[in-house]
């Protein structure tokens, strides 16, 4: 969901933003990650998962993750100037409609949204590793 | 030996008491021998139904099988809710509202009015407690939810300091319609605060603690959001003026009525107190006359209130209310729909769960 937001409503839509080095690092941290995610999937359907694959999975993220984060925050503030000054996707009072939208008041919500969602999905994946990662040890220890 | 043959639930001596030591209570139960001239219920001359009136029950976790509780000398007819009551003896912090008691630790969870010996269990009657976390009771969640929405819209119609700017201070709007909104809104949650004190009997007593956060964040915030939009210095009236207006406001009223109407009736289908379930009719009332079509016609008048309320105000974050409301509302009433179906046999097949023929 966050990937759809960030590319189409904002890198896509602020065209001034597109050659931003933070552009840069999402995509390079997404592309990444993509890889070993659904190698991971397709290995696991096939029923033969290298752990190289599952390690990879369980543990690059805590680079990778923190790295597409910076990554989105960068490109959303670079592109805040230029939501204000063209009134993107914003709408205000008085129209028939009876609705206003502040496109970037909206985004700096998104940015402070961060803030809670963040931990709670790093710290979740670290659990994981540590439920995934030590069940295999086990799992070795018996062979 | 000493039998005599008594009505249901008085004790008789025998000559098994040697062997139990409680006296034994003579009743129809599920385990007795049938004898072939009494059914259940008979007592002819001469009937005796002799069963063991001691039951012993035992409390387990659902998640980790540990004993919690062990109850001996339960009378066979003592209800779920009794054990319950038992439990918290031991356990003061799982007051009943917040326990779950069933027979199998992943299945459905027992009923209050469940009795004991009606339910598949041996001498020791096994349940699995699950623990639903703090309860708030229905009634107090209703109040908080729709006191809010009344207070707050009133402190954006009258454009209390620091919401609109500063010049705006406890000024009044110029529109007609405004000035009714006020009313209209007002009225639809002083209707709810009334009804929920004085006419709806809820069939749960409580519901999780966490719910009146999600309920109170949801009425709450989309009250402000409509009513700073509603009382904006910059209101826009309806496109097509009065017309418009009085329209929709009759649409409004119409449906405030037929909502009342149906929570009236669906009331009178249950005395107080009790939990018991009907399958709602038509009554003289022709507001109720919807129940033809649909299971839910409370869902469907509240939908068509706030419709009304959309098109008088014509708001954006009104109708977003009205399709979020109408969304839950679906939800609700294909639930009580399909519960519906399954209860009851002779269920008129034209209804639909919220909107005739359609959904």
């Amino acid at each position: 969901m966050s990937r759809v937001f960030l590319i189409w409503a904002v890198t896509h839509s602020v065209k001034e933003v597109q050659s931003e080095d933070s552009v840069l690092l999402f995509v390079i941290a997404w592309t990444i990650t993509e890889i070993i995610r659904y190698s991971f999937y397709t290995f696991s359907l096939l029923n033969h998962l290298p752990y190289l694959i599952k390690w990879a999975r369980y543990t690059l993220f805590i680079v990778l993750y923190p790295m597409g984060v910076s990554g989105e925050l960068l490109t959303i503030y670079a592109a805040l100037p230029f939501v204000r000054q063209a009134g993107l996707y914003s709408i205000s009072l008085p129209n028939k409609y009876n609705f206003s939208f502040d496109y970037y008041a909206f985004l700096i919500l998104i940015m402070i949204s961060y803030i809670p969602i963040f931990p709670q999905l790093y710290f979740h994946m670290i659990h994981q590793r540590r439920k995934v990662l030590s069940h295999t040890e086990e799992h070795k220890k018996f062979e | 030996m000493k039998l005599t043959t008594l009505g249901f639930g008085r004790t008789v001596i025998s000559w098994m008491e040697h062997h139990h030591p409680t006296p034994l209570t003579l009743e129809s139960s599920g385990w007795a021998p049938s004898w072939p001239w009494s059914g259940s219920g008979e007592k002819g001359p001469g009937t005796l139904r002799i069963c063991r009136t001691i039951l012993q029950v035992e409390i387990l976790d659902a998640k980790t099988r540990e004993k919690l509780c062990f109850l001996d000398k339960v009378e066979p007819h003592a209800t779920i809710a009794e054990i319950k009551n038992l439990f918290t003896k031991t356990h003061p912090q799982w007051y009943p509202a917040r326990q779950s008691l069933r027979l199998d630790p992943k299945g459905k969870s027992l009923k209050d009015e469940d009795v004991l010996q009606k339910l598949p269990v041996g001498t020791t009657a096994t349940f699995y407690f699950r623990d639903l976390g703090a309860q708030i009771s229905w009634v107090t969640v209703f109040l908080t939810e729709y006191a809010g929405p009344l207070f707050i819209y009133l402190l954006f119609y009258f454009r209390v300091p620091f919401i609109y700017g500063h010049k705006y201070d406890f000024t009044s709007s110029r529109h007609t319609v405004v000035h009714l909104a006020c009313i209209c809104h007002s009225f639809h949650y002083v209707k709810r605060l009334l009804e929920t004190l004085f006419v709806h009997r809820f069939s749960h007593g409580t519901m999780p603690l966490r719910n009146i956060f999600k309920n109170c964040t949801y009425y709450w915030g989309f009250a402000a959001w409509m009513a700073y939009y509603i009382n904006h210095p910059l209101y826009t009236p309806p496109t097509y003026g009065a017309q418009q207006v009085k329209l929709a406001l009759a649409i409004f009223v119409i449906c405030q009525l037929g909502n009342f109407s149906i929570h009236m009736a669906l009331r009178d289908l249950r005395p107080a107190g009790s939990k018991t379930r009907k399958i709602p009719y038509p009554t003289k009332n022709p507001f109720t006359w919807l129940f033809l079509l649909v299971s839910c016609p409370n869902y469907t008048y509240e939908v068509g209130s706030w419709i009304g309320f959309a098109i008088m105000t014509q708001c954006v974050p009104v109708a977003l209310f009205s399709l979020v409301g109408f969304t839950q509302m679906t939800i609700w009433a294909k639930g009580k729909h399909r519960s519906y179906l399954k209860e009851f046999r002779d269920y008129p097949p034209l209804r639909m769960p919220i909107i005739p023929f359609l959904l």
